[in-house]
């Protein structure tokens, strides 16, 4: 007797053209800030970051990705997103730098005395964004992810690493960022 | 009050600061392209015509607007209505908080690179709340923060050399008032209603 397969799960058409779609494009079209804001962080230019939001919901309602039933639609667009973007590197012939998980930071000494935690909340964006965009591509993704409200479930999720990786590369992503803004602000 | 991890602090605040600059609004033109793109509905055929004929009707009417006097760019706008939503929506405070025009102005100095030209000092209809260093147009500028009853107003003042005739622009409900004066470009955000707006801008100019 051959052996059963397991049943792929139940998959929904996300955008049939029809009425039926419009519902679920307005609401993937509530997210498009925090998906350009993601954009930006992972992009060198504005014009780059807007092309893979688009790309993104034309893979999301063009029915290319198939959105699980039952699955998060917030969720599901980061991923599609982050794809986007690796294709968009590749097509660019971009080397993306990779974070080694097997090496752990070496907690650098730090002192955060009164004067310094104030630097911090008087942090101008722009020394922020430069920070972050000094993180290799999957902290500088997790970190933002993170900063968007995502668990660290869902990030593993969307990043399609173990929710222990997540927490190594976040442990790691944050120390990098307190060594670049020490002495920035 | 217990003692906190420094590091731990130090984290929460970059945190913070984050959570408030990840999320950027779209720019107006990709947004209306992915609204057309994938929000469109099947119309009959007459509703096209008549979108055809309104369409250009508008594009002439703006085309008079355009040849008479130049609208803001649309970066302008809604990087003012940018700007005025993350400080609306940040959830630490402003860089300095001060109700005193003394205070709050010295602050700039060593921050930009120029000296913001605003000497309304703020008054009982129109309370300084205090100021902090904005990216405008891809420049540093000065964020102004005034209230007026329970409505927050931005004021931005960025070093700008092109001439900008005096401009109002409503986006999304948010009202700017955009005006030039000695090489600094102002833009004044709010949710407040134009006749607020006015008053301030006429205190501002004064």
């Amino acid at each position: 007797m051959p052996m059963a397969l397991p049943r792929k799960p139940r998959l929904a058409v996300v955008a049939d053209r029809g009425e039926p779609g419009a519902s679920l494009a307005e609401q993937a079209l509530e997210h498009v800030d925090e998906l350009y804001g993601l954009a930006r962080h992972l992009c060198a230019t504005a014009s780059d970051a807007e092309d893979i939001v688009q790309e993104t919901y034309a893979r999301a309602l063009g029915g290319v990705a198939r959105l699980a039933a039952d699955s998060n639609l917030r969720a599901w667009l980061f991923r599609i997103l982050r794809n986007c973007f690796i294709d968009q590197a590749r097509r660019k012939k971009i080397v993306l730098e990779i974070s080694d998980d097997s090496v752990g930071d070496r907690p650098a000494h730090e002192v955060w005395d009164t004067a310094a935690l104030d630097q911090l909340r008087y942090l101008a964006a722009a020394d922020l964004e430069r920070a972050v965009a000094t993180l290799p591509f999957e902290l500088r993704f997790i970190v933002v992810l993170d900063a968007q409200g995502f668990n660290e479930a869902e990030i593993a999720d969307i990043a399609r690493c173990a929710p222990g990786t997540v927490k190594s590369r976040l442990f790691r992503a944050r120390a990098r960022l307190r060594a670049a803004l020490q002495g920035r602000t | 009050m217990t003692d906190l991890d420094p590091t731990a602090e130090a984290d929460r605040l970059i945190a913070a600061a984050l959570s408030d600059c990840v999320r950027m609004p779209a720019p107006r033109r990709l947004r209306d392209q992915l609204v057309r793109q994938h929000l469109r509905t099947r119309k009959p055929w007459w509703s096209w015509a008549a979108a055809f004929a309104l369409g250009a009707a508008t594009a002439a009417v703006f085309a008079l607007v355009i040849a008479r006097d130049p609208a803001p760019t649309i970066a302008l706008v809604d990087e003012a209505v940018g700007d005025h939503l993350r400080i609306v929506s940040a959830q630490h405070p402003l860089a300095v908080e001060a109700s005193d025009m003394h205070q709050v102005k010295p602050w700039f100095t060593g921050r930009l690179d120029f000296v913001p030209p605003v000497s309304f000092l703020g008054d009982d209809e129109f309370r300084l709340r205090g100021g902090d260093i904005a990216i405008f147009l891809g420049h540093k500028a000065a964020a102004f923060v005034y209230q007026r009853r329970l409505h927050t107003i931005s004021l931005f003042v960025f070093a700008d050399a092109d001439p900008r005739s005096r401009e109002e622009t409503t986006v999304r409900g948010f009202h700017v008032l955009s005006w030039a004066t000695a090489g600094f470009g102002m833009a004044l955000v709010s949710d407040i209603g134009w006749d607020d707006l006015r008053l301030l801008e006429a205190r501002l100019r004064n």
